[in-house]
């Protein structure tokens, strides 16, 4: 070396011409001498059982959930189950709540700001409003989350869940996505926001913008109400006594299928035209079955997933009730905001075979797909001028029973059009304001954020229109 | 009522669509208006490769030859170099073309630019093989000389492109071409495949459907006027000597051994190999991960379990169960 | 270059003083103005890291059983021998050797951060696998603790893991652990004690299998870096990633931020206080 010393500059240099004359890849030879090392040093300290074990746990379940004659049976009878326990379960819970927040602390609020002589609007805008539409989200959205994220994550912590993206990965291939979008599916038919965040699993760029964006098409625990009552009201009725209930049932899961099928078109043609030549890999590992520790299990998934998602939603509940609460109480003109609106949004909403009511209602319940049905019924009563039904203008309510429905839909001028297209509409629409917001925490792109709000937006016009242009032609014929 | 919402709802349709063609820098309007100016300098920037490449092809280029790379009638090429003398980035002597230092400065950009995207492409994107040299040729114009040190800074500073050629330094030197043409070595001795000429286009289309790609190992098994014969990759591959010409190749120290090799694709579950290689052409983050997982040559790979619908398989490397799927199996190579 | 004398190791001065970079740590997000010692957890994936660091901080932070839960970087703090630790949970990484966030995040912490111990969390019934990841960290640091974890899933497997002779062989200590039941953290947390207060010394394992080539190219570039960076405790490393164009390293040694941690490790305990802003 000479006495001159050296710089950082003349190690960058020399590193350089090594690197050039060693012509050879330094970097798959030391990932290669690494291995080497600590292939070594294990042998030297693991000692493995002479013969292998009689009875291997892990391979003999691996044998039989991912076999080629029960492995999709128990799939479904697994995701079948947890439907069952959510939908089933949650009933009670989800009545214990609304009957408390809704039927009881409201009134006794309003009792309480009438002997306080609080003025009309503040008493409005805050009870009828805001409370009212934060109340509606936890007593819809909380107990099948505090049943259906637990339940899914004590399947993850067995380890069940890389096996069931192992099990249906070629049929997302196929679609140019990542096994692992069957379990953010999954998950997004509790919430979309939870969908979303579960998309990190996925570690291939191109495939986890395809998770995030169509997450959207799987129906989400906030509109699964929506889909039951109008099937009940519209679709059951249809069918031979005794068979209503049924009938509507496979409508609901038909709309569910339906979903599935357009995620998996979805994810076909983003693979193939906007995400094409993204950067894509797999990679899967199934990690030994442990045995799930059940409290903190249900501890820490309803503190991770259920508390966050819960107080994003009412975060955003509450402006949107009170912006419900104003359009129904703001007089301009002689009528309400919110009849103006609907009379604006009337002719629209009848090209796409629904009406005004429902625009407008979807357009007020971005923050949350919890509060659509109430929303619709409040407008419909409030459009159609019917007294003695609900609690006052701009005040969300929900339905005594399906006779008391289907007279305010029929005052309302629905029709089964309208019915299915509604159905087909809370599908495919822009995802609620919690969903958009995470997935712009998740992407960091307000590009994507952007396709993945409008695409099923437009996709759900288009279906509607020519739905409605379609039933309208043979209707005529 | 309703017709007056239709053309108000068409009105504002119409509105943005011409505020869209419109904005500025990226609209359909700009775009178009930069489009004339563009060709003008895409025109003298080619120019300067051309010289510049033939240069180190150990050629003089020519006013003919200039109108051939380009594209372009006689006239045509005499006015581009006309303005490529205007610049002062290269005279007219002789009827030969002869690069000024502005000039070779401005070459070495637009060729590093050039092999940059194409490393970017084969390593970053899954954009395929036949598209990068076209995809490139557009970039090489648009990037600057901060974006493109960037880029290599992503990639970890590539010396070389895939195909093998040498990527110009930030510096702005271009390190030779090295290694010795196929047709020219020892029978019996390995060599590791540092470039492949990707010019005339028919040559190395021929030699890339061989399955010869860089950094490749080969063993050479005959090597005669009629033909080269070389063992690479798990079998044997037969090459004019024409096409040996055109790759270029340096010893390696360790000698590549000839052994049978088979995807692990094709092991069946309950079967086990060793990992002999992962074939080079597999690149970028998908090439990356497999090592990670510790498909390195000589590991040990047991197919343990096939997915109900046919792929992924579930291989046990290193007492870790890993799903791979059809398409990443074919490229590690085993026993 | 400067005329900075090169004094013999710092431990030997004050072996209870803390190692990490505070200045570098803040740059990190990382306030240790509330701690005695800065802990970094390193690991695989799905190797109960998160487990170990909610045994530790008594933290909740949800763990599945999934191959990289830890996306973002969590942090917490416990006391152990009157002295306060702060420990941040890396991402989980498989290697650090790519260029994904996930690596970065973690080696950044571990080389700019200089942590006072790196607990590298294992799956014992996968140690193959997770020494890979091991070995790197130990040429990047010298002050390392393995928390040999999943050890009752060892037992189960009929596996039987030589836990001192692996500690022989690492230079480093190693603690059995299954943090799931809670075994072992008590050692941990003294082992991780006498490490951060150089009761301990580590002498960890330096890579011995890369071919002729690799070894003649790092060896040359080491004599060079020790010669303008005296005392950088990682100079093979250092070189290593020079030899891979490694631009987070070029850029770090440009600006001078290599210079500053071989400058750290040459400086009396007192000295090296008041470079730290307070």
């Amino acid at each position: 070396m000479s006495t001159v010393m050296p710089t950082a500059e003349d190690i960058l240099a020399g590193a350089e011409t090594l690197r050039w004359s060693a012509g050879v890849n330094f970097h798959e030879q030391l990932v290669e001498a690494i291995y080497t090392d600590a292939a070594r040093l294990t042998d030297r300290a693991v000692t493995r059982p002479d013969s292998p074990l009689r009875f291997d746990f892990d391979r003999t379940v691996d044998k039989l959930v991912t076999s080629r004659w029960f492995g999709f049976p128990l799939m479904l009878l697994m995701l079948a189950t947890v439907f069952y326990i959510t939908i089933v379960g949650a009933n009670v819970p989800s009545a214990l709540i609304s009957d408390l927040l809704i039927g009881i602390i409201h009134p006794l609020l309003k009792q309480g700001s009438a002997a306080l002589g609080v003025p009309f609007f503040i008493d409005g805008l805050l009870i009828d409003g805001m409370y009212l539409g934060s109340a509606w989200v936890v007593a819809v959205m909380l107990p099948p989350m505090m049943i259906f994220f637990p339940l899914f994550t004590l399947l993850e912590d067995f380890g069940y869940l890389p096996r069931v993206a192992f099990n249906l990965d070629a049929i997302f291939r196929k679609s140019g996505a990542h096994g692992k979008q069957a379990l953010t599916m999954a998950m997004g038919w509790g919430c979309n926001a939870a969908g979303v965040v579960a998309t990190r699993i996925i570690d291939s760029p191109r495939e986890r913008l395809i998770a995030i964006i169509t997450n959207n098409f799987a129906l989400c625990n906030g509109r699964w109400p929506t889909q039951i009552m109008i099937a009940t009201v519209f679709i059951g009725v249809l069918a031979p006594p005794g068979w209503g209930g049924l009938v509507s049932a496979l409508a609901v899961v038909g709309v569910a299928v339906l979903g599935i099928l357009i995620t998996f078109a979805s994810s076909f043609l983003l693979s193939r035209t906007v995400l094409k030549g993204e950067v894509s890999t797999f990679s899967l590992e199934l990690p030994p079955y442990r045995p799930p520790r059940i409290w903190q299990t249900i501890y820490t998934s309803i503190i991770d997933r259920t508390i966050i998602v819960l107080w994003r939603a009412v975060m955003w509940a509450l402006p949107a009730g009170a912006l419900i609460w104003l359009a129904g109480n703001v007089n301009v003109s002689g009528l309400s905001i919110a009849e103006h609106l609907i009379q604006f949004l009337n002719p629209a909403g009848l090209v796409l075979g629904l009406n005004g009511v429902i625009l407008l209602a979807y357009i007020l319940a971005i923050p949350a797909n919890e509060i659509v049905i109430p929303t619709v019924l409040m407008l419909t009563a409030l459009s159609a001028k019917m007294a003695g039904v609900g609690a006052g203008a701009g005040v969300m309510f929900d339905a005594e029973s399906d006779a008391q429905l289907a007279q305010l839909f029929a005052a309302g001028g629905w029709t089964l059009l309208t019915a299915v297209n509604l159905m087909l509409f809370s599908l495919l629409h822009n995802p609620c304001s919690t969903t958009i917001h995470t997935i712009y925490k998740e992407t960091r792109s307000a590009k994507w954020t952007t396709v993945a709000a409008l695409m099923p937006l437009l996709l759900g016009f288009v279906v509607t229109f020519v739905v409605a242009q379609l039933w309208r032609l043979v209707a005529a014929g | 009522m309703a017709q007056a919402l239709l053309f108000i709802l068409i009105g504002a349709g119409l509105l943005i669509g011409v505020l869209w063609a419109f904005r500025p820098g990226s609209g359909w309007y700009w775009r178009g208006k930069t489009q004339v100016e563009m060709t003008d300098r895409v025109r003298t920037e080619d120019a300067v490769k051309h010289v510049h490449l033939s240069n180190l092809r150990g050629l003089q280029p020519t006013l003919e030859s200039l109108a051939g790379a380009l594209q372009v009638t006689g006239n045509e090429a005499a006015a581009v170099a006309q303005s490529l003398t205007q610049f002062g980035l290269a005279e007219l002597r002789d009827g030969q073309l002869h690069l000024q230092p502005r000039g070779v400065e401005a070459a070495l950009h637009i060729i590093r630019v050039h092999r940059l995207w194409e490393q970017h492409l084969a390593e970053g994107t899954s954009v395929s093989d036949g598209e990068w040299h076209a995809q490139a040729d557009r970039i090489e114009h648009q990037l600057s000389a901060q974006e493109a040190d960037k880029l290599a800074a992503q990639m970890g500073n590539p010396l070389r492109d895939p195909h093998g050629d040498p990527i110009p330094s930030h510096a702005g030197s271009l390190r030779p071409q090295d290694g010795l043409p196929l047709s020219s070595v020892a029978v019996n001795q390995s060599y590791r495949i540092v470039h492949i000429e990707d010019e005339p286009v028919a040559i190395f289309s021929q030699i890339v459907a061989s399955g010869l790609q860089p950094e490749m190992e080969l063993r050479v098994l005959e090597n005669s006027a009629r033909r080269v014969r070389v063992w690479a990759d798990g079998c044997e591959h037969v090459l004019a000597p024409l096409l040996a010409a055109s790759v270029a190749v340096r010893p390696v120290e360790v000698q590549a051994q000839e052994v049978a090799q088979r995807p692990l694709s094709d092991l069946e579950p309950g079967q086990a190999s060793r990992v002999v290689s992962i074939s080079h052409a597999c690149r970028g983050l998908e090439r990356r991960r497999l090592l990670d997982l510790g498909l390195l040559p000589g590991t040990m790979v047991y197919a343990e379990l096939r997915s109900p619908s046919g792929d992924p398989t579930a291989y046990r490397i290193r007492d870790t169960l890993i799903a791979l799927r059809r398409t990443q199996a074919q490229w590690v190579r085993v026993e | 270059m400067n005329s900075v004398p090169v004094i013999q190791p710092a431990a030997a001065a004050c072996e209870a003083c803390p190692a990490h970079n505070a200045a570098n740590l803040l740059r990190l997000g990382v306030n240790v103005n509330d701690c005695d010692y800065v802990v970094a957890l390193a690991g695989n994936p799905n190797t109960g890291k998160s487990t170990v660091f909610n045994a530790l901080t008594g933290l909740r932070q949800h763990t599945g059983n999934w191959p990289g839960k830890t996306v973002t970087r969590a942090e917490g703090a416990y006391s152990y021998g009157q002295k306060r630790y702060k420990i941040v949970d890396l991402p989980g990484t498989y290697s650090l050797l790519s260029t994904t966030l996930d690596e970065e995040v973690a080696r950044d912490f571990i080389l700019f951060g200089q942590p006072d111990v790196t607990v590298v969390v294992v799956d014992a019934t996968r140690l193959e696998r997770n020494l890979n990841l091991v070995l790197q960290v130990l040429e990047i640091t010298d002050r390392a603790v393995l928390g040999l974890n999943l050890m009752d899933e060892a037992r189960r497997h009929k596996l039987q893991v030589d836990d001192r002779r692996l500690a022989r062989d690492l230079g480093i200590p190693v603690v059995p652990m299954s943090a799931r039941r809670g075994e072992g953290i008590p050692d941990l947390l003294r082992t991780v004690h006498e490490v951060a207060t150089g009761a301990t010394v580590c002498n960890p394992h330096r890579l011995q299998s890369e071919p002729a080539g690799l070894k003649r190219a790092v060896a040359q570039l080491v004599a060079q870096i020790n010669a303008v960076y005296p005392g950088l405790p990682n100079a093979r490393w250092v070189a290593m990633r020079l030899l891979d164009g490694d631009q987070r390293i070029i850029d770090a040694m440009q600006r001078g931020e290599l210079g500053d941690l071989a400058l750290r490790q040459n400086l009396e305990p007192a000295a090296q206080a008041a470079l730290e802003p307070a």
